[in-house]
C-alpha cells in the first residue's frame, strides 16, 4: 500500500471515529447537565492583595473544562453556571483559590502571592519529592513541551531543553538514534561506557522507542545524591520518564495528528563533470601525474553539458563505447551531482495519536495508541520508518490501604531501507561519485560503475522489525498511615528480526544486453531476543514531630538480563520474488557449493542492590539528605562483586527563614544546595560499544567456515590466540560534587536555577599501561585511568502575561562541561593518544602563515628556515603551497618528537568538544493564538577535519579525493586558467597523492559553533464557546516546523550537528521538517 | 485479606529472586583456552588461520607480481624513499618491530606441544603432526621476515607475561646468525612433523617441500649476507657491531664467520637438492617463436609453463609447492587479471630487466655477434631472445581474451600501445614494458576486482637456483648437480644450454648498467657467479625475490656514489610516434608528462620534473640495508621511559633513535 492510499485510509477512520467519539462527548454533557439542578450567571472581580485589579485570571468551574479569563478591569463573567459549582482562580505566581459559587452570582476574589508553589512535585528515584525541598541537581520537563514536536522520537525533541541533559542527532537516517549524555563526557569508552539509566515508569527502557504522547513528565537526576539511589546502573546520570495515567472523573479522549513533509538538510552540491573534470587535472598534474582527462575527453564533457551528445533514440549519450561495455571512470562524460540524484528534495510522512482515560475513586484507567508513518529521503528504493505503539494502564484499590496496578506497553517499529545505503554510501558517494559517471546508460539504463543507484533500487532489501512489550505490575500497601510499601515487579522482552537479500545486479552493454554487475545474491536472517526481568521492593515511612521532617525509606533492587540470537545466510536466491532462507540454493555466483553462515550466541548479566535513604527537613528550612546503596554484579569475579555507594545533599531554604520576611516580595525562593556521592559503574563494553557481559573470562576465537584462506575451494574454520584479560577488572568509581542555587524573584515570573559540578571517574577501564611490543598481544583494558569533569548548568526562565491579556514566556537553557584526563598510562607523553593533563578534545596544529602566492614568496619563507625548511612536512613546495610558522623558532617545521614535552611547532589551535550548549524557548500566547520559537545551539567548538570531503585532492591519492563546490576556492597561480586565476584562494594548490599542505593547522580550524531554529510552531485552540457546542473540549490547529533555520561560520561541506556522524561527518542529512496538525480533547 | 496479599506478594518475590547463585554468570556460548585445540582438526583450524602471513594475492594491486616494484627489475609512478637518502625516516612508533605473528605460533606450540608428547589430542597422529609441522613453519617465516628487516632480532619460544620487567629482559636482540639458525631448526621440526603431501592433497597447505625450499631460501640468505657484509657493523663482531655491547665476547657457534658462512651453504646445499630431485619443472611446450597473433595466445594458454601463473586450479603444477586459492562465489577475489591485460596496477618493468635477458643463442645482447636487434620497440626487443622475455613481455597488439565472457566488464581485449600518459594506477604504464606473467584468457576474471586465479607461494625452480649459487659459493665450481639444474632451467627457458659460453661472453662492465646484482659491497662479481645471479633474475621475474636477493648480495653499495636511472622502454626511438607529438610534455617543470630526450632514449619514470627528489637518479645509504627501530620501542624498554640509551634494546647501524630523522650514513 503506499503512502498516499494508507493515508487515506487513515483519514477516512478518522472521518468515521469523529461522529461517534463526538456522540459520547455529547452523551456525558448531557448527563452532567441532568445533575445539576439550577443553573444561572456568576460574575466578579479579581484583584491582587493591594487591591489592583488582576487581568488574565483563569477562572475555571471545576472538574469541567468550562471557564473564562478576567478583563481588563480584572471581571469575569460565567454563565449557566451550577449553583453548586465551585470555581477555579489561577494566576502566575499567586495560590490558585476554589470557592464555591453557593448561589451567589456575585464573587470577588483577592489572589496571594504564592512566593512558592508549595505543591510542585517532581518525580525521583523510588518516589516524588516537592520541589521546594530538593536537595539533588534534577532538571524536569513536563509534556508541554514535547507537543506538536514533528520528529521521530522523544529524544529528538529533548535536545537542548534540560541544560546538562546533551543529546546529539549526529545523522538523519531513520533507524539512527540520538546519542544520550548527562553533563558531557563520563569515560572516555575504551572498554566501559558512560551512558545514563533511561527509566519509563521505573524499568529500563529505550527513550526512541515510546509514545511520545504517552509522557506525562520527565526527570533529570543528575548529580550523585538524585542519582545514587540506583547505584552501579546510574553512575553518570538517570531520565526519570513518568507516564500518563486515568484520573478520576469524566473520561478524557483525545486524538491529534500532525501531518509532515520532510526535506533534507544541509546536502553537499557536487562540482559540475567539466568543472570537476579541470579541478581533478590539475591536482593530478600537480601530483606529478599528468593531466587525468585527455583534451578530446574534456570536450566531450562539454559537449555534454551543452546537450550536443544525443543518440538515435533520443537519450543522452553519459558515456562512451569501450570495447562492448561502457565506459566508466575511464572515459564517461556525464554530468551528475550524486547527491541530488540519490536523494529526493522532500517527503511525507504523519503521526496519530488516540487516548483515552478516566475512572472513578477505585479504578482508573489509561488506554493510548499511536502510529507513525516516515518516509526516508532515498529516491531508489526507498526508505521508511514505521512505528505502532499501544499502552493500557489500570489501577485499582483493592481495599482501602492496597492498591495493585498494572500497565502495559507494546512499541513496534519496522524499518526498511535498500540493503546497499550502509554506512559507507555516505562517504563514499564523494569520493566515488564522480559527476562524470552515468546515472542512466545510453539506452536509457540505471547503471553502475560502480555509483549506488542501481545497486540501491534492486540490489536487495533490509528490513527491520522491532518489538518490545513491557509489563509492570504495582501493588502498593499503606497498613499505617504513613507507611507505604510498594513492590513492582517489571517483564521487558525485547525481540528484534531482521531481514537482509543481496540481489544480482544486471548493467547493460553497448548492444542493449543485459549482463550479470553483481552476482552475489544471499539471503540473511538475524534474530534476537532480550528477556529483562526487575524488581524493586521498597517501603518508606514518614513522620512530622513539630515541624521535624523524618522519611525513612528501604528497598532492595534486581535485575536479570539474558539475551540470546540467531542468524542464518545463505547465498544462491532462487527466484527474485522470493528472498527467504528455504528458497535459496546455497550455491554461489559460480554453481559451487557455499557453506551457508549461520550463528547463535547466549549471554545473561545481573545486578542486585539493597538501597536506603533518610529525608530530614526542619519547618523546610533545612534539608538534609543520606543515601547508601550496596551493589553486585555479575560482572567481576567473587572478591570484586560488591560495592558501598554512599551519597549526602543539604541545602538550605533561605526565604523560608523569618528574617527573610521583607524580602519576600521580591525573591520568593532562594535556596542554596550542596552534595556529594559516589557511585559505581559496571557497564563493560567493547570498542563497538557492545556489552561485554563476561570481561574477566578467556575466551578463544573461533570463527566457523571464515577463513580467507581457502582449502580445496572451501572457506575452512579458524582459531586465534585468545586475548589477554584482566581478572582483576572491577567497578569505576564516579565521585561527584554539586552545589546550587535556586532563585524565585518578582512573584515568580523570573525563576532561576544554577549548578556546579565536578565529577571524577577513577579506576576508569582503559588500556592498561604500554608493555614491549614483544608482548606480541594487545594489554588487557585494566581500572587504570582517571578522569575529571566539571562544568555548570544555569537556566533562567520569565513568565509574564500583559493586561492586554497576552501571555508570553523566555527560557534560556545554558550549561557547559570540560573534561580533563587526569590519569593516562602514556609514560612519553606521546600526543597520539591521549595523556594525564589533556583537555579532551583538544587539537593540535601547525600555525598557518598563508598560502605562498608565487615560487619567490615561498622560497623567501623557506630562506628564514635554514635548518631543514619544512621539509618534515614534505618537499617540493612552490607557489600555492602553505607556509607554516616556526613557533619554536629552530629554523625548521616540524612535530619534534610529538610529545607534549617537544611538541616541535605544535600548539593547541583550538578544541573540539561542544562546549556552551544552549537552548531559548521563546512563547507567547494570545485569544487562543499561541506561538513558540525553540533556538538550540552550542555556542563555541573548534573543529577540523583531514579528510577529502574537506580538502578535495587529498593525500590519498585520485581515489580518495572528491570535488564539491566549496573546493573550487583551490589555489590558482595561472591567468589562463580556464576557471580563472585565484590567488587569494581559500584552498591550497590541490595535489593528489601529497598531504604537505593537509597539516592540522590554524587556517583550516573551523568555528563549529551554530544556533539552530529547531522548533516554531505556531497554534490556535478555538474558543471554547464553540467547540463546546460540538463536545469538544479543546480543539486546536497547529503548524510545526523542526529545523528550519541554521546559523553557522563553518564550511558548507558540512552541518554542524553531523560532523561526529561518521569519519568525515558525511552523513544522511538531518531533515528540514514542515508540519500541521491538530488536536482534540473531548 | 491483608495478609492474604502481603503474604502471596512477598513469596513472588522470594521465588523470584532468592537464588544464591544469581550474581554468578559464566559464559554460555563461547569457548574457553581449555577446552580448544585438543583435537585434530582444531589444531589444522589454527593453523590455516595463520596462513595470511604469506604474500598473496589481494584486491587492488598487483599482488604478488608486484612485490618486486622499487627494485632495478620493477617501477612504480613515484620514486621509492629508500633510494632517496634522508626520506627514509625513523619512526615514532609501530614498525617493524612487532611479535604478533610470533606469539601467536608460540600460543599454539606452547599448548600444543606437551599435550602431543602426552598423547591427549584426538585425531590422526599423522595430520596432528603435520599440523604442529606447519605452524613450525610459519613462525620460521615470520622469522625470517625480521631477520631481513632487522638482522639481529630477539628469540621468543615462550608465551610472555604481561609484565614490564620480563618482557623488557626479553627484548635483547640475538645476533642475525642465531636468529638464522634458530629458523632452521624450527624448520627441521617442520621438515619432521611434516607430509610430503599436506593433507588437503591439493597443495593449499604447507608440505615438507615447502619447509626444505625455505630452509634453503634461509640459510643461502645468511650465508650470502655473513659474507658480504664480513667486518661490518651488520654482522657480529664486525667494526661498529651494535651488538657489541651486550655481547662483549661473542664466539660464532661455528668458531669463526668463516666457519658460520659455511654451515649455513652446506645447509642451503643439503635442503635445495631434496627438492629439486624430487620436483620436476613445468614443461614449457612453446620454445620456437612461430606464433603470433591470436596463435601466439592460443599456444600460451596450452602452454602449461605460462599458463602455470594465471591457473585458478593451480594444484596440478608439479612445481608449485603451495599456492593460495580464490573464489568468485565465496568473495575472496582480487584484481590482479585485469591489471595484468592493463598496465600491471601501474608497476612497470624496466629497461635494465628486459635487457638483462639473454638472446636464445645464450650471448648477452651487447655480446659481438649476438644477433640482438635493438629495442626500437618491445616487439623488437624480444626477438631472438631469452623464451621467458617473449613468452612474457606483452607488446601492442597481442590477444588478451580468448574465451569471452560478458561479466569481465574491466576486460582489455586487446593489449594496448602503452599508456604512459595516464595517471591512475589503473591506466597507468610505468615504465612502456609490462608483463604477462599470471595472465588468464578468460574474461570472467576480468570483472573489476573479482579476479580469482590462484597465488603461487613457493614454486620449486628456486631450489634449483638456490642449490646453484649456495653450491658455487662453498666450492667456487659447480658440481654435475648444479649443471644439470641450470641446464633443464635453461633448456625450459629456451636458451642454448651452454652456460659457459655465456660466461666467457659476459662483461660486467656492460651488465652493470642493467642489474645492481652484478656488485657485491660495490666491486664487481666474477662472471660465473653473475650468471647464476642472472638466471635467477630472469626466471624469477616478478616473483617476490628481488628485493631480499639485493640486500642479502649487498648489491646497493655502489650507489652511495654512483646514481643510478631507473628506465623504462625506448620512447624517443620510433616509439614516440604511437603518442601524437604534441601529448608528450617535457621540460616544463611539474607539467611534464614524459622525461626529457635530452636525458636518455629511454623513459625515466623519476626524472620528469627538476623538482622530483628523484630526478637525478637513484641513491644509497648503507643504512637502508636495514629498518630502523621506531622511537617508542626504545622508551618503552627504558628505564625511566625517556632515556633511550638505557634500553636493552639497540639501534640498526646508521640510524638514531630520534624520530622523523633520516639515515645518519
Amino acid at each position: 500500500m503506499n503512502v498516499k492510499k494508507k493515508f487515506l485510509c487513515l483519514i477516512a477512520l478518522f472521518a468515521w471515529l469523529a461522529p461517534v467519539i463526538m456522540s459520547n462527548g455529547n452523551e456525558i454533557v448531557a448527563q452532567n447537565s441532568a445533575i445539576q439542578q439550577k443553573k444561572g450567571s456568576v460574575s466578579g472581580v479579581v484583584t491582587d492583595k493591594n487591591g489592583e485589579a488582576l487581568i488574565g485570571v483563569s477562572v475555571k468551574v471545576k472538574g469541567t473544562k468550562i471557564g473564562t479569563v478576567t478583563d481588563i478591569n480584572g471581571a469575569f463573567v460565567l454563565n449557566n453556571i451550577g449553583s453548586t459549582s465551585e470555581l477555579v482562580f489561577s494566576y502566575i505566581g499567586m495560590n490558585s483559590q476554589e470557592i464555591k459559587v453557593d448561589n451567589r452570582s456575585s464573587i470577588s476574589v483577592k489572589m496571594v502571592d504564592n512566593s512558592v508553589n508549595m505543591d510542585e512535585v517532581v518525580v525521583v528515584g523510588f518516589g516524588t519529592q516537592k520541589k521546594v525541598n530538593l536537595t539533588g541537581a534534577v532538571g524536569t520537563l513536563d509534556s508541554k513541551e514535547l507537543e506538536a514536536r514533528p520528529v521521530q522520537s522523544v529524544a529528538q525533541s529533548l535536545e537542548g531543553l534540560v541544560t546538562g541533559l546533551n543529546i546529539s542527532q549526529n545523522q538523519g537516517s531513520l533507524e539512527s538514534k540520538p546519542s544520550i549524555n548527562i553533563r558531557g563526557v563520563g569515560t572516555i569508552g575504551q572498554g566501559s561506557s558512560g551512558s545514563p539509566l533511561i527509566l519509563i515508569d521505573g524499568m529500563e527502557g529505550d527513550i526512541n522507542a515510546i509514545n511520545p504522547q504517552d509522557i506525562e513528565n520527565i526527570s533529570v537526576l543528575k548529580d550523585a545524591a538524585a542519582s545514587s539511589i540506583y547505584g552501579s546502573r546510574a553512575p553518570f546520570g538517570v531520565v526519570l520518564v513518568t507516564t500518563k495515567k486515568g484520573k478520576a472523573g469524566k473520561m478524557a479522549i483525545s486524538y491529534s495528528n500532525n501531518f509532515r513533509s520532510s526535506s533534507p538538510v544541509s546536502m553537499p552540491h557536487m562540482m559540475d563533470s567539466y568543472t570537476f573534470a579541470l579541478y581533478f587535472n590539475e591536482a593530478s598534474k600537480n601530483g606529478g601525474s599528468g593531466a587525468f582527462f585527455d583534451d578530446a575527453w574534456l570536450k566531450r564533457i562539454q559537449d555534454f553539458q551543452a546537450g550536443k551528445l544525443v543518440n538515435s533514440n533520443g537519450y543522452p549519450m553519459t558515456t562512451v563505447a569501450n570495447g562492448t561495455h561502457w565506459a566508466d571512470y575511464g572515459g564517461a562524460n556525464d554530468n551528475v551531482d550524486w547527491y541530488k540524484a540519490i536523494y529526493k528534495s522532500s517527503t511525507p510522512s504523519q503521526e496519530h495519536n488516540f487516548s483515552v482515560a478516566g475512572g472513578n475513586e477505585t479504578t482508573k484507567y489509561y488506554f493510548s495508541g499511536n502510529y507513525l508513518n516516515q518516509s526516508g529521503l532515498m529516491r531508489f528504493g526507498g526508505d521508511s520508518f514505521n512505528r505502532y505503539t499501544a499502552t493500557a494502564k489500570i489501577e485499582t484499590k483493592l481495599t482501602s490501604w492496597a492498591t495493585l496496578g498494572y500497565n502495559t506497553r507494546w512499541v513496534r517499529q519496522d524499518y526498511v531501507r535498500p540493503s546497499s545505503l550502509g554506512g559507507g554510501l555516505y562517504s563514499d558517494l564523494a569520493r566515488q561519485g564522480w559527476p562524470i559517471l552515468p546515472l542512466y546508460d545510453p539506452n536509457g539504463h540505471l547503471f553502475s560503475s560502480p555509483s549506488p543507484a542501481l545497486g540501491l533500487r534492486d540490489g536487495g532489501r533490509d528490513k527491520t522489525q522491532e518489538d518490545w512489550l513491557y509489563q509492570q505490575a504495582k501493588l502498593v500497601v499503606e497498613p499505617i498511615k504513613g507507611w507505604r510499601t510498594t513492590a513492582e515487579l517489571n517483564y521487558k522482552t525485547d525481540d528484534q528480526f531482521r531481514h537482509w537479500d543481496s540481489q544480482v545486479t544486471q548493467n547493460y552493454d553497448v548492444n542493449n544486453n543485459a549482463y550479470v554487475y553483481n552476482s552475489y545474491s544471499n539471503v540473511h536472517e538475524a534474530a534476537y531476543r532480550t528477556n529483562f526481568f526487575n524488581t524493586n521492593i521498597f517501603s518508606e515511612y514518614s513522620k512530622e514531630i513539630n515541624g521535624h521532617n523524618f522519611k525513612v525509606l528501604v528497598g532492595f533492587q534486581s535485575e536479570m538480563n539474558k539475551y540470546r540470537d540467531l542468524t542464518a545466510d545463505r547465498q544462491g536466491i532462487i527466484v527474485a520474488s522470493l528472498p527467504t532462507i528455504n528458497t535459496t540454493s546455497g550455491f554461489d555466483s559460480s554453481g559451487k557449493i557455499a557453506s551457508p553462515s549461520v550463528s547463535g550466541q547466549y549471554y545473561n548479566w545481573s545486578t542486585a542492590g539493597f538501597f536506603g535513604r533518610i529525608n530530614y527537613d526542619y519547618k523546610g528550612r533545612y534539608l538534609l539528605e543520606a543515601n547508601l546503596r550496596y551493589d553486585g554484579t555479575s560482572r567481576f569475579q567473587a572478591d570484586k562483586k560488591w560495592n558501598y555507594f554512599p551519597s549526602v545533599s543539604a541545602g538550605w531554604n533561605i526565604a523560608r527563614e523569618s528574617f527573610w520576611a521583607p524580602y519576600e516580595k521580591f525573591i520568593s525562593t532562594f535556596k542554596l544546595r550542596g552534595s556529594y556521592g559516589s557511585l559505581g559503574n559496571q557497564n563493560t563494553v567493547d570498542a563497538s560499544g557492545n556489552v561485554v557481559p563476561y570481561p574477566t573470562y578467556t575466551t578463544m576465537p573461533v570463527g566457523t567456515a571464515n577463513g580467507s584462506w581457502l582449502v580445496n575451494g572451501a572457506q575452512p574454520n579458524t582459531a586465534s590466540m585468545p586475548s589477554l584479560i584482566s581478572s582483576t577488572l572491577t567497578w569505576e568509581k564516579i565521585k561527584t560534587w554539586n552545589v546550587g542555587v535556586d532563585l524565585a524573584l518578582l512573584n515568580s515570573r523570573l525563576t532561576t536555577s544554577f549548578d556546579y559540578f565536578t565529577r571524577y571517574t577513577n579506576d576508569m577501564v582503559g588500556p592498561a599501561t604500554e608493555m614491549p611490543s614483544i608482548l606480541g598481544i594487545a594489554v588487557p583494558s585494566s581500572n587504570n585511568t582517571n578522569l575529571k569533569t566539571y562544568g555548570f548548568e544555569l537556566e533562567v526562565s520569565w513568565k509574564d502575561r500583559l493586561s492586554n491579556g497576552l501571555g508570553y514566556g523566555v527560557k534560556v537553557m545554558l550549561s557547559n562541561s570540560t573534561t580533563k584526563i587526569t590519569k593516562y598510562p602514556n609514560a612519553t607523553g606521546s600526543l597520539s593518544t591521549y595523556r594525564a593533563g589533556q583537555t579532551l578534545g583538544e587539537i593540535w596544529g601547525y600555525s598557518t602563515i598563508g598560502i605562498a602566492k608565487s615560487a619567490a614568496e615561498m622560497n623567501a619563507h623557506l630562506a628564514t628556515l635554514p635548518n631543514g625548511g619544512q621539509s618534515a612536512l614534505g618537499s617540493n613546495w612552490s607557489a600555492g603551497d602553505i607556509m607554516f610558522q616556526d613557533l619554536n623558532g629552530d629554523g625548521k617545521i616540524n612535530s619534534g618528537a610529538n610529545t607534549a614535552a617537544d611538541h616541535g611547532d605544535l600548539k593547541i589551535i583550538g578544541n573540539s568538544a561542544a562546549k556552551l550548549p544552549f537552548g531559548v524557548e521563546l512563547t507567547a500566547d494570545w485569544k487562543g493564538f499561541d506561538v513558540r520559537a525553540f533556538f538550540q545551539g552550542v555556542a563555541k567548538r573548534d573543529y577540523y577535519q583531514d579528510s577529502y570531503y574537506f580538502w578535495g585532492a587529498w593525500k590519498w591519492g585520485i581515489w580518495w579525493s572528491s570535488g564539491l563546490k566549496e573546493h573550487l576556492d583551490y589555489f590558482r597561480a595561472d591567468a589562463s586558467n580556464p576557471l580563472g586565476q585565484n590567488l587569494n584562494s581559500y584552498y591550497p594548490r590541490p595535489l593528489f597523492g601529497d598531504g604537505k599542505n593537509q597539516q592540522s593547522q590554524t587556517r583550516y580550524l573551523q568555528d563549529a559553533s551554530y544556533v539552530r531554529l529547531k522548533n516554531f510552531q505556531l497554534g490556535y485552540t478555538l474558543p471554547n464557546n464553540i467547540t463546546s457546542k460540538v463536545g469538544i473540549q479543546k480543539l486546536r490547529l497547529y503548524v510545526s516546523g523542526e529545523n528550519l533555520l541554521t546559523f553557522t561560520k563553518m564550511s558548507k561541506v558540512f552541518d554542524p550537528e553531523t560532523i561526529d556522524g561518521t569519519w568525515t561527518g558525511n552523513v544522511y542529512p538531518l531533515s528540514k521538517v514542515i508540519s500541521g496538525g491538530i488536536s482534540v480533547n473531548f | 485479606m491483608r495478609n492474604k496479599i502481603i503474604l502471596s506478594f512477598i513469596g513472588v518475590l522470594s521465588i523470584l529472586c532468592s537464588c544464591s547463585s544469581y550474581l554468578d554468570q559464566a559464559p554460555l556460548s563461547t569457548i574457553t583456552p581449555e577446552n580448544y585445540l585438543n583435537d585434530e582438526s582444531q589444531l589444522g583450524s589454527y593453523s590455516i588461520a595463520r596462513y595470511s602471513i604469506f604474500p598473496t594475492h589481494a584486491n587492488w594491486s598487483f599482488g604478488t607480481f608486484g612485490i618486486d616494484a622499487a627494485t632495478d627489475n620493477m617501477a612504480t609512478p613515484s620514486y621509492d624513499n629508500k633510494y632517496v637518502p634522508g626520506q627514509w625516516k625513523v619512526g615514532q612508533s609501530g614498525g617493524d618491530w612487532d611479535f604478533g605473528d610470533i606469539r601467536q605460533c608460540n600460543y599454539f606450540l606452547n599448548t600444543v606441544e606437551p599435550k602431543r608428547k602426552a598423547g591427549t589430542i584426538t585425531g590422526s597422529l599423522t595430520n596432528i603432526k603435520h599440523y604442529v609441522g606447519e605452524v613450525y613453519m610459519i613462525r620460521a617465516f615470520a622469522y625470517f621476515d625480521k631477520l631481513q628487516k632487522l638482522g639481529d632480532f630477539p628469540i621468543v619460544t615462550s608465551i610472555l607475561p604481561n609484565e614490564w620487567q620480563a618482557l623488557t629482559d626479553a627484548s635483547k636482540r640475538k645476533p642475525c646468525n642465531e636468529v638464522a639458525r634458530f629458523i632452521i631448526q624450527d624448520l627441521d621440526s617442520a621438515i619432521n612433523l611434516m607430509q610430503t603431501t599436506a593433507p588437503d592433497g591439493k597443495k593449499n597447505r604447507l608440505s615438507k617441500y615447502c619447509a626444505l625450499q625455505f630452509k634453503s631460501r634461509v640459510a643461502l640468505y645468511e650465508a650470502t649476507w655473513l659474507k658480504y657484509f664480513k667486518g661490518t657493523a651488520f654482522v657480529p663482531n664486525g667494526t661498529n657491531w651494535p651488538g657489541k655491547t651486550l655481547n662483549p665476547s661473542y664466539q660464532f657457534p661455528s668458531g669463526s664467520i668463516d666457519n658460520e658462512i659455511n654451515y649455513f651453504l652446506d645447509q642451503a646445499i643439503v635442503s635445495a637438492q631434496q627438492v629439486a630431485d624430487n620436483i620436476q619443472l613445468v614443461n614449457n611446450t612453446m620454445t620456437a617463436e612461430a606464433e603470433t597473433g591470436k596463435d601466439f595466445s592460443v599456444a600460451s594458454d596450452k602452454n602449461p609453463y605460462c599458463a602455470m601463473f594465471g591457473s585458478v586450479d593451480m594444484s596440478g603444477y608439479s612445481e608449485v609447492l603451495l599456492w593460495r586459492q580464490y573464489s568468485k562465489g565465496l568473495g575472496i577475489t582480487h584484481n590482479v587479471p585485469c591489471y595484468e591485460q592493463k598496465g600491471n596496477a601501474a608497476i612497470g618493468t624496466t629497461r635494465g630487466m628486459v635487457d638483462g635477458f639473454l638472446m636464445a643463442n645464450g650471448l648477452p645482447i651487447y655480446a659481438q655477434n649476438s644477433g640482438y636487434l635493438g629495442d626500437d620497440s618491445a616487439a623488437v626487443a624480444k626477438k631472438n631472445r631469452d623464451g621467458r622475455l617473449w613468452l612474457f613481455l606483452k607488446t601492442p597488439g597481442q590477444i588478451n581474451v580468448l574465451y569471452a565472457n560478458s561479466s569481465g566488464d574491466h576486460a582489455t581485449p586487446v593489449e594496448l600501445v602503452p599508456l604512459i600518459l595516464a595517471s591512475s594506477a589503473e591506466d597507468k604504464f610505468t615504465t612502456g614494458y609490462v608483463i604477462r606473467k599470471g595472465l588468464n584468457y578468460d574474461q570472467i576474471q576480468d570483472g573489476n576486482g573479482q579476479g580469482y586465479t590462484g597465488a603461487i607461494v613457493f614454486r620449486a625452480v628456486e631450489s634449483y637456483l638456490n642449490y646453484m649459487e649456495a653450491y658455487y659459493l662453498r666450492y667456487g665450481n659447480l658440481d654435475a648437480k648444479a649443471q644439470s639444474y641450470w641446464t633443464q632451467i635453461r633448456n625450459r627457458a629456451g636458451v642454448d644450454p651452454d652456460f659457459n659460453k655465456t660466461i666467457a661472453a659476459t662483461d660486467l662492465s656492460q651488465e652493470a648498467k642493467n642489474d645492481w646484482g652484478a656488485y657485491s659491497a660495490g666491486n664487481l662479481i666474477d662472471a660465473t657467479l653473475y650468471n647464476i645471479r642472472r638466471e635467477r633474475r630472469c626466471e624469477l621475474m616478478a616473483e617476490g625475490l628481488r628485493w631480499m636477493d639485493l640486500k642479502r648480495w649487498r648489491a646497493l653499495d655502489q650507489m652511495i656514489t654512483t646514481p643510478y636511472h631507473i628506465e623504462g622502454f625506448k620512447l624517443w626511438g620510433p616509439m614516440q610516434t604511437w603518442y601524437s607529438a604534441s601529448s608528450l610534455k617535457y621540460g616544463i617543470g611539474d607539467g611534464s608528462n614524459v622525461s626529457d630526450p635530452a636525458l636518455s632514449n629511454y623513459l625515466r619514470p623519476y626524472e620528469l620534473s627538476k623538482t622530483s627528489l628523484a630526478y637525478n637518479g637513484y641513491k644509497w645509504a648503507m643504512a637502508h640495508y636495514l629498518s630502523p627501530i621506531a622511537t617508542q620501542h626504545f622508551l618503552i624498554t627504558s628505564k625511566d621511559g625517556k632515556d633511550v640509551s638505557t634500553s636493552p634494546i639497540y639501534q640498526n647501524p646508521g640510524w638514531s633513535t630520534t624520530p622523523n630523522t633520516g639515515a645518519l650514513n
